[in-house]
């Protein structure tokens, strides 16, 4: 093993299955000193972080994702493979591997130890929970295991901190690689192996012991591995296919052949090592709690329960935070406004910096309340049991368990939800459930339906309920319907396939390490911020720009000169209602007042006209600023956004050309419907471009779903004219 | 997919267990990686399993082997066939 220099942080990955506590040891060992990318190409997140070491010296931290097998099942797993035999370009196999097991549960977790133990790189492994282990009265025989895989074991708790000195005195020692090997290929697939072993590639970042399982690895390939495909020779890699459908015939079950044999190893090295107390080792608090949490009536309604505290506290928690945040905003705006002189600069940075980042920063207050729950409700194990429950009702549209909850969190809104997809496994299932998540009506489309229910659905009662709460309601559940139709065509098209495979562990209950649960709101609020964040100050600068120029326009210089005479007689309701007719005046002079116009002959056929045009265009900022935007186009004050009024002008407005009322309560309608479906929030956009890691994704997204608004708006609009309800 | 034909007293497939019930498993018979996938996660010919409980809505099921609890759909189970014990 050669030392790499001594200037240079050792390297040093975190390795271990999901449920072992491996994100709770790198937590304990980097602190907040961690940094979040992607694996290039990829929608799997690289964990960093550094780690400084008794000997002076750094060590650099990876914390790799949870993983059952180095025959990789998910693009995760596909990730941890490359890098542990030396085939992720971008990120260099580790100096030293800290493999995590739960201690009380070896018999399972020691799988994939073997496996990469086999692949002969320097390994500690690492008992973690050794703690719950006492208390269920194993004890595990440390020197024995040493003995038997050939690498150094601790015992530790990640949790509680004990055993971390000794682990981290052991992270700067030279570990001599294990030389055992724990797995027998029947002959005649030795020799196929061995064959193959010839044509892999020599690589430096391969070790020799490895070279055998970048030959397993060829010989198992679906045709979906990208790094074999890049650093194998096509030629040797058709063969490789060639020799496996040979085997297909000939020896079946050649593809689990060795699984066995491992698990052989790992029940003499337990019985060897491990001395359990006597009697059947179920777990009597993990069956209490499962017999009510998972009963077949408690279950569903300790969890719609659940789910409602969760959804009513991002809802309400986060409400007066976001207040707070924008009085903030509007305070720091005011502040360095009255501080610079008036002009354009000053507008650029009060109007579109400053409320560009208020909008970043108001979405943070959600985010972090839905991850504080979801990191609990995922630590404790709950999550899974959730999963477990809801999985019958998702699978009716081909998507799993674990979807339910991101939908869920759209309602509030759309991108804490695309951001906890994180926990889907499938990479189908997850793409598809971002496609679908923004179809959910999210807080921001609430004052755009209170507004136009408010002016176009009469107050009358229909048996229980009224009018207005039927619509609303129909609005909530026509976004469903669209999320439930576009799934389905999804996983029938462009996400079809994949493993169709859904087995799911289902974790012993744990308390959640408090620790890791901040460190996880504090990352996902920070991530937000820092890649979204930029994305949306950008767009709101942009419709900044849109709304406020060009300036001046012969309408507002006429309006502007009678203000000056008025100004002169000190009447201020009168000034009023001219400032408020300038800004009206303004805006239909601007590039977004042009584009209303321009784009009315599109969105005629649904009933819109310019005005709503121009509230189309400034809800790209957040839908909700339509309501504002209306305000503003109707001569009403921009700042006061009383609806009352404004209720009242939408339905008395008069199309200048006809002499007629403009809106029917059928544009009305046609108008909520677009707002159901209509890809308008382009922060959506911005956090869906993070988290699939193309741009490809956002761009069908905002295709998607403007065409299904507009086809179905136009149906509703025409369709109700032609029964006769446009009047 | 193929229904094979079988005589009673060889056993039947795990999604037929009721709950409490265990068994021991004879073979996993789905497509080779989704086979290999459950043999890695446990579910290997020979091993005794428990099938603890079923979710509300009656699939998946909870099944315990090697002192793992997993879910598995009705779907999986299907092809996993077992002497019950």
């Amino acid at each position: 093993m050669s030392r790499p220099p001594e200037s240079a942080p050792r390297r040093i990955a975190i390795l271990g299955n999901p449920n072992a506590g491996k994100s709770t040891l790198f937590n304990a060992l980097t602190g907040l000193r961690q940094k979040v990318a992607n694996y290039p190409g990829v929608t799997v997140e690289k964990k960093t972080g550094f780690c400084d070491l008794p000997n002076g010296r750094r060590a650099e931290v990876i914390d790799l994702p949870g993983s059952y097998s180095l025959q990789p099942a998910s693009p995760d797993e596909m990730v941890v493979r490359d890098v542990l035999l030396g085939l992720q370009s971008d990120t260099p196999p580790p100096d030293l591997i800290i493999f995590v097991v739960d201690a009380t549960n070896l018999d399972r977790h020691l799988y994939l130890a073997l496996q990469v133990i086999e692949l002969g790189r320097p390994l500690i492994l690492a008992l973690n929970m050794m703690d719950a282990a006492d208390v269920q009265g194993l004890h595990i025989d440390i020197a024995a295991l040493e003995r038997q895989l050939g690498v150094p074991v601790i015992g530790i708790s990640a949790a509680k901190g004990t055993g971390l000195d000794v682990l981290r005195d052991l992270m700067t020692r030279d570990v001599e690689p294990s030389l055992r090997h724990f797995r027998e290929w029947p002959s005649h697939l030795q020799r196929v192996i061995e064959r193959l072993e010839q044509r892999v590639p020599r690589l430096p970042t391969v070790p020799d012991r490895a070279r055998r399982d970048v030959a397993v690895a060829m010989l198992l390939d679906q045709g979906e591995d990208d790094a074999l495909a890049q650093h194998v020779s096509a030629d040797a890699l058709a063969d490789a296919h060639l020799l496996a459908r040979r085997l297909d015939e000939f020896s079946p079950g050649w593809r689990s052949g060795d699984v066995a044999g491992r698990y052989e190893a790992i029940t003499a090295l337990v019985a060897e090592a491990v001395n359990a107390p006597a009697g059947d080792r179920k777990d009597a608090r993990r069956e209490a709690i499962d017999r009510v949490l998972t009963h077949r009536i408690f279950g569903p309604i300790i969890f719609v329960v659940l789910m409602g505290a969760v959804f009513q506290s991002v809802f309400a928690w986060a409400q007066p935070l976001m207040d707070l945040i924008d009085w903030g905003m509007r305070a720091v705006g005011n502040g360095i406004g009255s501080a610079m002189p008036e002009g354009p600069l000053r507008s650029l940075v009060v109007d579109g910096i400053i409320a560009g980042v208020g909008t970043t920063l108001t979405f943070v207050p959600q985010i972090a309340i839905l991850f504080l729950f979801l990191s609990v409700l995922e630590d404790s194990g709950y999550m899974a049991r959730a999963a477990f429950i809801m999985d019958r009702v998702m699978s009716r549209v081909g998507l799993s368990g674990r979807s339910f909850i991101p939908l869920l969190s759209s309602f509030a809104c759309a991108i804490p939800g695309i951001m906890a997809t994180r926990s889907i496994d499938s990479r189908r299932d997850r793409f598809t459930t971002i496609m679908i998540a923004p179809f959910m009506s999210c807080s921001a489309r609430l004052p755009v339906y209170a507004l136009l229910i408010g002016a176009f659905v009469p107050n009358r009662w229909v048996g229980f309920v009224t009018l207005p709460g039927i619509t609303l309601f129909a609005m909530y559940f026509l976004g469903i319907v669209a999320a439930v139709v576009v799934a389905w065509a999804l996983k029938r098209t462009v996400l079809a396939g994949g493993l169709p495979l859904y087995v799911m562990e289902l974790p012993p209950y744990r308390m959640p390490a408090w620790r890791s649960v901040f460190i996880t709101v504090r990352e996902r609020s920070l991530l937000f911020t820092r890649n979204a964040g930029t994305v949306i100050l950008a767009i709101t600068v942009v419709l900044w720009f849109l709304a406020s120029y060009p300036k001046g326009g012969e309408a507002v210089r006429a309006l502007e000169a009678e203000r000056t005479q008025v100004a002169a007689t000190g009447d201020t309701t009168q000034l009023r209602a001219l400032d408020n007719r300038i800004a009206s005046a303004a805006l239909e002079h601007s590039f977004a007042g042009r584009t209303g116009r321009l784009i009315e002959p599109a969105i005629e056929p649904l009933g819109f006209d310019w005005r709503i045009g121009i509230g189309l265009i400034t809800s790209l900022a957040a839908r909700e600023v339509m309501v504002s935007t209306m305000a503003t186009v109707f001569n009403l004050g921009s700042a006061d956004t009383d609806v009352q009024p404004l209720r009242k002008i939408l339905r008395e407005a008069v199309d200048s050309r006809t002499g007629k009322l403009a809106y029917s309560p059928l544009t009305g309608i046609s108008l909520m419907v677009f707002y159901v479906l209509a890809c308008q929030c382009m922060s959506t956009l911005a956090v869906v471009r993070r988290e699939t890691n193309s741009w490809r994704w956002p761009i069908a997204m905002l295709v998607m779903m403007n065409a299904l608004a507009w086809l179905a708006s136009f149906a509703v609009y025409q369709g109700g004219r032609m029964l006769g309800y446009g009047a | 997919m193929k229904r094979r034909v079988r005589a009673p007293q060889m056993g039947c497939t795990l999604d037929q267990l009721a709950a409490g019930e265990r068994a021991v498993i004879d073979s996993v018979d789905c497509p080779p990686v989704i086979a290999r996938r459950l043999m890695e996660l446990g579910v290997l010919p020979g091993t005794e399993v428990e099938v603890i409980r079923r979710a509300p809505l009656g699939d998946p099921m909870e099944i315990a082997l090697r002192g793992v609890h997993l879910s598995l759909r009705k779907s999986e189970a299907r092809h996993i066939d077992v002497t019950p014990s």
